[in-house]
């Protein structure tokens, strides 16, 4: 009851609450800010590219542009799902970069103050913790706040952390 | 404006309407130019308005001078217009020569009359334009506005032309690309579907191009003392932007080269029978998915002969080469660099940088270049460009569960390998297979396993694409073809292509995606793979062997079989006896004036000689043999008594050899290799062996 009332009362803090379309890969919810996100696309079949990195889940088509979809579960270190996944389409801070997140599945929208982060626990593994910017207490569990930035098929490519990977199911 | 003119010089019954035109539009800009306080260009403006008058009322006849005069005028308005761009103001620094083409303008006009004006039309309402775009002063857009729409009249085809903001046009192609998938839905989905007008903001008339070929054709004939008129079919054929543009230099290039080699000067050809003026003709049209631009001219031709002396003489072929190429070949040789049939280096061409430049420009959008030329008659070069660079046709192919696309243009051609023919028609040669098409034998690259995908089960066979790209041919393996397609390509995020096989994607009809093969890059990899390296190495150990020398196969002595390596034959030339000279005891023949020593090892001609009583008329079989990597060719006849056959053979071992003379076999009969041709020769018999 003392989180209710206390989530209530940020609502009102309209410089601190932020609303978070909720998504989930595995048994882990993950949040991410709506203001960066363009469009869901729901559930697709995505065109495979031989040869990508691990974490490009494929290619999917998007008003007339190819986008590269990221793979999140490739990127948090689990193994593909035999389901069709839910594609997002986000767009980095300046527009520059479109591009595609495929998910398990997207649930709806949650208002959470983001005063409340927690910071990343100490043990999490190098690249979950480059990956994650920390996680809120909800009411169901812990939800992850991921940084769209840090998604970008360029950046993670930069990166190099996740390129070995999965990589072994091509070949 | 320049187009004005031309016309006005080659149709000087409309001068009148022309003229009008002309001088309405030079009015307005001394008028606006004076209002601007341009008093430099005011003074040009108004020299040239003071000839056009004179030539309105009709006291000036056109004459070449005075279109050249205009023409200058327009040059010198265009000066200072860049002049006035650059830093807001007309300079008075280059104020003299001004007064020198103010001068010569009214010299023009008194030669004719008293003193009256001319030329300036077109230049002025450049000039204002410029002005209202380049200078300070807001006021003349209003000015100028004016002055271009009487300009617009002026010249006949006046441009409708519309500037949009590229991103403004990059959504529109993004749109129309869509637009160009969905009506591939549709023929998919067998709804009869009209064409789009896709792509056409992008297309621009050739007609802009066209444009600035008079005056180019009308100055260079006056340079190169050749009488020229140009003209024009298909202007309005459309081209993507970015095509006109790569197109732009070699078409320039190509028409120079009509007008200083191709028109012969004026008094040969009315001594060929022809009409003084040569006509240079620029056509355009639509052809299957490209567009063609067809240059001709009506000129002299282009003479194999001296294109093949030239291209020896330049060393970038053998007489030998020369001697077995056709027509088409030997014409195809111009676009090799350095290569110039002029006899002299003129300043506008002859100095062999030219055909080459213009098909390497061609290709590197996708087109193709082909010259046709009859002597005496005229040479027509054809260059063909794709429609646009963004919509490409491709056949689609399936490997490995997924769609690929081919670009047309690498394809070759198709062939397909039913089950049952699997087993027998892939060779292996070592770990690598190869396919033996007509006689050559083709690396296979199987792209399912080049990009690591599930191999799916061939129970139908397989199909194979002979590709060709960056001079590797190959057959890529592909489990299935789909339909050809127009496809629209879209780029890939940098990520994807590092892996750099695939140029692009594209969405098919069916509303999957499907990634456009690299063929180049593709081949390149299939090259660098382990396995496939393997298979690179093994083929050219196999061209080794089975390049063998081809020979000529002939009989001298009697029951003898020798063999010459069929690359120093030149000729086969059937010679009567009475040709044959003697001198010093050696028979000698003269061959297109050269003498040329007879080598007569089996003694046929004395044979012949004693024979002579049965015919009048007996000829000997000779071989003219040249020496083609000697600096000086040394050619020497060799009589023999008939020629048996053109075949390869095998050079036997060293130890083969017997008494100086070399063995060979050839179609398992031993023959002698005829030795006789000095050291050089010696020479190419190791390259042989």
């Amino acid at each position: 009851m003392k989180i209710v009332a206390q989530h209530a009362e940020q609502v009102h803090d309209e410089d601190d609450s932020i609303s978070l379309c909720s998504m989930f890969a595995g048994n882990e919810s993950f949040g991410i800010d709506t203001g960066k996100i363009r469009e869901v696309l729901g559930k697709r079949e995505l065109q495979k590219v031989p040869m990508a990195p691990a974490f490009v889940a494929g290619v999917v088509p998007y008003r007339g542009d190819v986008l590269t979809a990221v793979s999140f579960r490739a990127l948090i270190g689990l193994p593909d799902s035999s389901e069709a996944g839910c594609v997002l389409v986000l767009e980095d801070d300046n527009g520059q970069e479109r591009f595609g997140l495929m998910v398990d599945s997207v649930g709806g929208v949650v208002t959470v103050n983001s005063r409340m982060l927690e910071a990343n626990p100490c043990t999490l593994d190098s690249r979950c913790k480059w990956l994650f910017d920390g996680a809120y207490k909800m009411q169901s569990g812990l939800m992850v706040q991921l940084d769209p930035q840090k998604l970008r098929p360029s950046r993670l490519a930069e990166t190099g952390m996740f390129r070995q990977g999965t990589s072994g199911e091509i070949a | 404006m320049e187009r004005c003119l031309t016309e006005l010089e080659s149709r000087p019954e409309d001068s009148a309407q022309l003229v009008g035109e002309i001088f309405r539009a030079v009015h307005t800009i001394k008028g606006t130019t004076g209002f601007l306080g341009f008093s430099r260009l005011e003074k040009l403006a108004h020299a040239g308005e003071h000839l056009l008058g004179s030539l309105r009322e009709g006291r000036l006849a056109v004459t070449e001078d005075l279109i050249s005069g205009l023409l200058r005028l327009l040059d010198g308005l265009r000066a200072i217009l860049a002049l006035i761009e650059a830093t807001g103001g007309e300079g008075t620094r280059a104020s003299d020569e001004d007064s020198g083409l103010i001068a010569e303008l009214a010299e023009l006009n008194g030669e004719a009359s008293d003193e009256e004006h001319a030329p300036v039309s077109e230049v002025a309402p450049i000039a204002i334009m410029k002005v209202a775009e380049g200078a300070a002063t807001p006021e003349p857009s209003a000015a100028a506005a004016q002055p271009l729409v009487s300009a617009g009249q002026a010249v006949a085809n006046g441009d409708k032309t519309l500037r949009i903001d590229v991103d403004v046009l990059n959504r529109m192609m993004n749109l129309v690309g869509e637009l160009v998938l969905t009506r591939n839905q549709m023929l998919q989905s067998g709804v009869e579907a009209t064409n789009f007008p896709e792509l056409a903001r992008r297309m621009q008339p050739v007609g802009n191009l066209f444009g600035k070929f008079p005056r180019m054709v009308r100055d260079l004939a006056r340079t190169c003392g050749r009488d020229v008129r140009i003209e024009f079919f298909g202007q309005e054929t459309g081209l993507d932007k970015s095509l006109l543009e790569a197109i732009k230099d070699p078409l320039t290039h190509a028409v120079r080269n009509s007008v200083d080699h191709g028109i012969e000067p004026p008094a040969d050809r009315v001594l060929a029978g022809k009409s003084a003026e040569g006509c240079v003709t620029l056509k355009a049209f639509h052809q299957g998915g490209s567009v063609v631009i067809e240059v001709s001219d009506d000129g002299g031709g282009i003479s194999t002969d001296r294109v093949l002396a030239k291209a020896i003489e330049r060393g970038l072929i053998t007489s030998d080469q020369a001697a077995e190429m056709s027509e088409r070949e030997a014409l195809q040789l111009i676009f090799l660099p350095g290569f110039s049939t002029a006899a002299a280096v003129t300043t506008v061409s002859g100095r062999g940088v030219g055909m080459d430049v213009v098909r390497a420009n061609i290709e590197k959008v996708g087109g193709s270049v082909e010259l046709e030329s009859k002597v005496g008659i005229g040479t027509t070069l054809r260059l063909r460009v794709p429609l646009t660079l963004a919509i490409v046709p491709a056949l689609v192919v399936r490997s490995g569960g997924q769609s690929f696309a081919l670009p047309q243009t690498t394809l070759v051609e198709l062939v397909y390998v039913p089950a049952r023919d699997a087993a027998q028609a892939v060779e292996r040669v070592g770990a690598a297979e190869v396919y033996r098409l007509r006689g050559r034998l083709l690396p296979m690259v199987w792209l399912d396993r080049l990009l690591g995908l599930k191999n799916s089960a061939d129970s139908h066979g397989f199909y194979m694409a002979v590709l060709e790209a960056e001079g590797c041919r190959y057959g890529l393996v592909v489990d299935d073809l789909l339909a050809p397609e127009e496809i629209v390509v879209k780029p890939l995020s940098s990520v994807l292509r590092e892996i750099g096989l695939f140029s692009g994607a594209t969405v098919l009809g069916n509303g999957t995606l499907a990634l456009i093969l690299d063929i180049a890059a593709t081949a390149a990899r299939a090259g660098v793979k382990p396995v496939v390296e393997e298979e690179e190495q093994q083929q050219v150990a196999e061209v080794g062997p089975s390049n063998e020398e081809s020979f000529l196969v002939f009989e001298d002595k009697a029951r003898e079989r020798t063999a010459l390596p069929l690359g120093v034959v030149e000729r086969i030339e059937s010679v009567p006896l009475s040709q044959v000279e003697y001198a010093n005891g050696r028979a000698l023949l003269q061959y297109r004036g050269e003498l040329l020593p007879l080598r007569d090892d089996g003694r046929v001609l004395d044979e012949m000689e004693s024979d002579k009583s049965h015919s009048e008329e007996a000829a000997a079989t000779v071989l003219i043999c040249g020496d083609a990597g000697a600096e000086s060719v040394q050619r020497i006849g060799i009589v023999v008594r008939r020629v048996l056959d053109v075949s390869t053979g095998t050079l036997l071992e060293k130890d083969a050899d017997i008494g100086g003379a070399k063995l060979a076999m050839v179609k398992d009969r031993l023959t002698t290799i005829f030795n006789g041709f000095g050291t050089a020769m010696a020479r190419g018999w190791r390259d042989v062996a």
